[in-house]
């Protein structure tokens, strides 16, 4: 279900109705230059992070947008999985969103032994001490793009203590 | 019901002569092992595989054991919204199954949407009406799992693919169904070692996309587990990951390692549309297992025989050559 | 009638089925007429996704039609059939179909099922394409969810037109010519909100139309869902001649039979497990002849080799294959 929209702040939003390409940057990274969308009005957004604030902003411009919309997402990991997430549950497909990850930057590790979402820099394959719980975490390759993030789990659990 | 082999001078009590035994050889690999459901399957110890929703001296207790679980952890059953159909299709799907297979304890009378379910195992008596939540004592999918032993997932087909968009798994074999809820089939095996290259994985999708209502199948999988215990899920991980190193060292090692089987019937529901996928934990000590002296070759070769990187995978690495040398006395 | 429409010979496509009785046929157009079939015990039919059709045998041929129900729990079958003069008989035979004649019918098949995730089904029919439509549309309203049908057909020649207005209300649309449905085609394409799913069905050039005007406008594939109209995947194969070179047999495979039960009948059973072509375990050797590969099972190059196949599902592209058997 698409979460509640904030009303889009008067004067920043695309025409109701648009079937345009929408961009949306995190952070720093550059405006992706349009590809395959030559010729389609455009609309860009830029946000520091995916913060609620950011994400309502965006599921307020999908609400008004009509089917032959494309959104592109580019920045840390961790914003764009949380954007595509957000996107997803306004009811876009995977084929009308482009997603142009950083290759480092932030990204969230889903602690399964008590459900925090831990934010780090580090990669896949690397350990993250819980913020919730304490323990240090295989930062696994698994990804949920529902929770916009990797699976971690005990990662020395199996060793005498 | 087979009442099993003569083992020695005992016949072999039920939990050994109904267990299904997954070995054909001495190796193991993956492959898309599907079969048609129902299909009786005659073992060296027994038979197994004639009914649907198996029900076993277990029951009760297990079924006490989920409760308890979703009580601790109530992520362990999630429904995304738009799942809820599916969840009424498989109740008006399996409880008529269910009552057909286990006459003497159980009863189903629809009539329309009215219900009426007897399951004489738990004392209930229970009128509903199919598609209004409030109807039942506790939500749907939770109380159809209160009534099969087995875990449920339900998978929603569209854009060509197959989303695992609700479950009540209580029993995992180290995975998290409430990490792994709202992913597609292919990133749901992900972790899962060579079936990508191997296509096994692809196959088994386009098997199912293509799966028409009304048609049930099942496939067995298996690993081990140290001791009875059903929910080794990763959320529980920190709680059972010790025995997998202490085990070995074990002299009760016989009675404490399981070998875990899940029979794993996958069926279309005819309305939804949806896959059923029921995965129905079966564990037998080393013990018992040795009591067949067919399947304690088998398995001890098949333990000893197994590819690091899939022992590694299943979490047995660390015990299963004591396992194997156990079984094949060495 | 009775006597001629049950079938002595049971058409591959319905084997495995049920034998319904007609209870009801009603009048819609002058060319098109609604049959229902009932269980002749009394007791109700399996459920069927929305969108589903059925295969009803007449004669030796098999035909497939939409279901009109919404699938949930039915008591009764009911499919609407275009009379078509010139086409193999079917539509005649079923139009000649009397109330208490049993006819053979396969499962419902799902090959048209809505999205559950969507959250507006933009339905579009032409002419007899109405019919998965009115499935649709009333599962639509049993959910609880939002649909909306554009209906095209000739004046005075519209089938379910009076059923769609009681089910849909406003939100249905109806046109009658050309050039409105265009404008209102080109309107309702550019005014959905997000998560919208398309369904066409009509004659192959309509929908051809409706697709590539969507297209043209922005919507992509997953987004798109047409029947094409009548059509079913009848897929029974060709009959042909399996020699066993090592045991001197030679066995005919007629269609709708696979190559795999042609053994088993003849006493050659070959190990097997899944019967889909997925598991890969009822493979045999080929000597000679081109096997038509239909299994998921075997790589491209293993199948343009043609030394294996998987005896299950796949079938011959030559009169006769020689198998090492
Ligand atoms: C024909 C169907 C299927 C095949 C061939 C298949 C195959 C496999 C295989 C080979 C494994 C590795 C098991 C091991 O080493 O112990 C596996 C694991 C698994 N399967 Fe399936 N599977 C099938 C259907 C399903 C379905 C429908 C689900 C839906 C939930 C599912 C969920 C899982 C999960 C959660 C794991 C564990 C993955 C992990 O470690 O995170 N499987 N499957
Ligand atoms: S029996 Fe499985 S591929 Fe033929
Ligand atoms: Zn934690």
């Amino acid at each position: 279900m698409c979460p509640i929209a904030m009303a889009p702040a008067a004067g920043t939003g695309p025409e109701a109705g648009f079937r345009g390409v929408i961009r949306v940057t995190f952070g720093t990274a550059a405006v992706p230059a349009a590809e395959g969308d030559a010729g389609m009005a455009g609309h860009d957004a830029r946000f520091d992070a995916a913060d609620r604030e950011a994400l309502a902003s965006l599921i307020a411009v999908l609400e008004q947008a009509r089917v032959g919309v494309r959104l592109v997402l580019a920045g840390p990991p961790a914003d764009v999985a949380a954007a595509a997430a957000a996107a997803a549950a306004c009811g876009l497909l995977e084929e009308e969103v482009t997603l142009l990850a950083n290759e480092s930057g932030r990204r969230l590790v889903f602690c399964a032994h008590c459900r925090t979402a831990n934010t780090t820099v580090q990669g896949v394959g690397s350990e993250v001490d819980c913020e919730g719980c304490a323990t240090t975490l295989a930062f696994s390759g698994h990804f949920s793009r529902r929770i916009g993030g990797y699976l971690g789990f005990a990662a020395h659990a199996e060793e005498a203590a | 019901m087979s009442s099993g082999v003569i083992d020695g001078t005992a016949v072999l009590p039920e939990r050994i002569s109904r267990f299904p035994f997954p070995f054909p050889s001495d190796s193991y690999r993956y492959s898309t092992n599907v079969e048609p459901a129902l299909k009786t399957v005659v073992t060296e110890a027994g038979a197994w595989g004639g009914r649907l929703l198996d029900i076993d001296e277990h029951y009760r207790h297990e079924l006490t054991e989920r409760d308890a679980v979703l009580t601790r952890d109530p992520t362990r059953l999630q429904v995304l919204p738009h799942m809820r159909p599916a969840v009424w299709d498989a109740i008006s799907t399996l409880l008529p199954i269910m009552a057909a297979e286990h006459p003497d304890a159980m009863s189903f009378d629809r009539d329309g949407n009215a219900c009426r379910w007897q399951n004489t195992l738990q004392d209930l008596d229970l009128e509903f009406t199919l598609g209004d939540d409030g109807s039942l004592p506790v939500e749907p999918l939770r109380f159809l799992g209160s009534q099969i032993q087995d875990d449920i997932a339900l998978l929603d087909q569209r854009e060509g693919a197959l989303w695992l968009d609700a479950g009540l798994v209580t029993f995992a074999a180290d995975w998290s169904f409430g990490f792994d809820v709202g992913m597609k089939f292919l990133e749901v095996h992900g972790p899962v070692p060579r079936v990508h290259q191997e296509q096994i994985i692809t196959r088994a999708q386009q098997f199912l996309l293509r799966l028409q209502p009304g048609e049930k199948y099942r496939r067995a999988n298996w690993t081990m587990t140290v001791d009875r215990r059903l929910d080794t899920s990763t959320e529980t991980y920190p709680q059972w990951a010790r025995d997998r190193a202490t085990v070995a060292g074990d002299p009760a090692l016989p009675d404490r390692l399981h070998l875990r089987v899940e029979v794993q019937h996958l069926i279309r529901l005819p309305h939804s549309g949806a896959v059923l996928f029921l995965v129905r934990t079966h564990l037998l000590s080393l013990s018992d297992i040795a009591r067949v002296p067919a399947w304690r070759e088998r398995l001890g070769r098949v333990l000893a025989e197994l590819p690091e990187d899939m022992a590694e995978y299943k979490g047995i690495s660390r015990y299963r050559s004591a396992a194997s040398a156990w079984l094949l006395g060495t | 009638m009775t006597a001629t429409a049950l079938q002595a010979k049971v058409h591959p496509a319905v084997e495995g089925g049920l034998l319904l009785e007609v209870a009801d046929l009603s009048v819609q157009t002058a060319s098109v007429t609604s049959i229902t079939f009932t269980d002749p015990a009394g007791t109700a039919l399996p459920g069927y996704v929305p969108g589903s059709h059925l295969v009803v045998q007449y004669g030796d041929g098999a035909n497939a039609y939409s279901l009109t129900g919404s699938g949930r729990h039915p008591s009764e079958y009911t499919i609407s059939v275009l009379r078509v003069d010139d086409g193999a008989g079917g539509s005649l035979a079923m139009h000649r179909l009397a109330v208490g004649d049993l006819v053979r019918v396969s499962h419902p098949r799902s090959a048209f099922a809505p999205v559950a995730t969507a959250r507006h089904h933009l339905l579009i029919a032409a002419g007899i394409g109405i019919t998965p439509m009115l499935s649709h549309a009333r599962a639509a309203a049993e959910r609880d969810s939002e649909a909306t049908l554009v209906y095209v057909y000739r004046p005075g020649q519209g089938a379910h037109v009076q059923e769609a207005r009681e089910l849909l209300g406003p939100a249905l649309a109806e046109c009658t010519d050309r050039g409105s449905f265009q404008e209102e085609l080109t309107r309702r394409l550019t005014d959905q909100k997000l998560g919208t799913h398309l369904y066409v069905c009509g004659p192959a050039a309509f929908m051809d139309t409706v697709l590539a005007r969507a297209r043209e406008l922005g919507w992509p594939q997953g987004r798109l869902h047409s029947e094409p109209f009548g059509a079913a995947e009848l897929d029974q194969g060709e009959p042909f001649t399996v020699n066993l070179a090592r045991s001197g047999v030679t066995l005919e495979v007629p269609a709708g039979v696979s190559l795999l039960e042609a053994l088993e009948n003849a006493g050659k059973g070959v190990p097997n497990m899944c019967r889909k072509g997925v598991c890969g375990e009822c493979y045999l050797p080929v000597l000679r002849g081109a096997p038509l590969h239909r299994d998921l099972y075997l790589s491209e190059q293993e199948k343009s080799a043609n030394t294996t196949m998987m005896c299950c599902v796949s079938r011959s592209l030559d009169q006769e294959l020689e198998l090492d058997l």
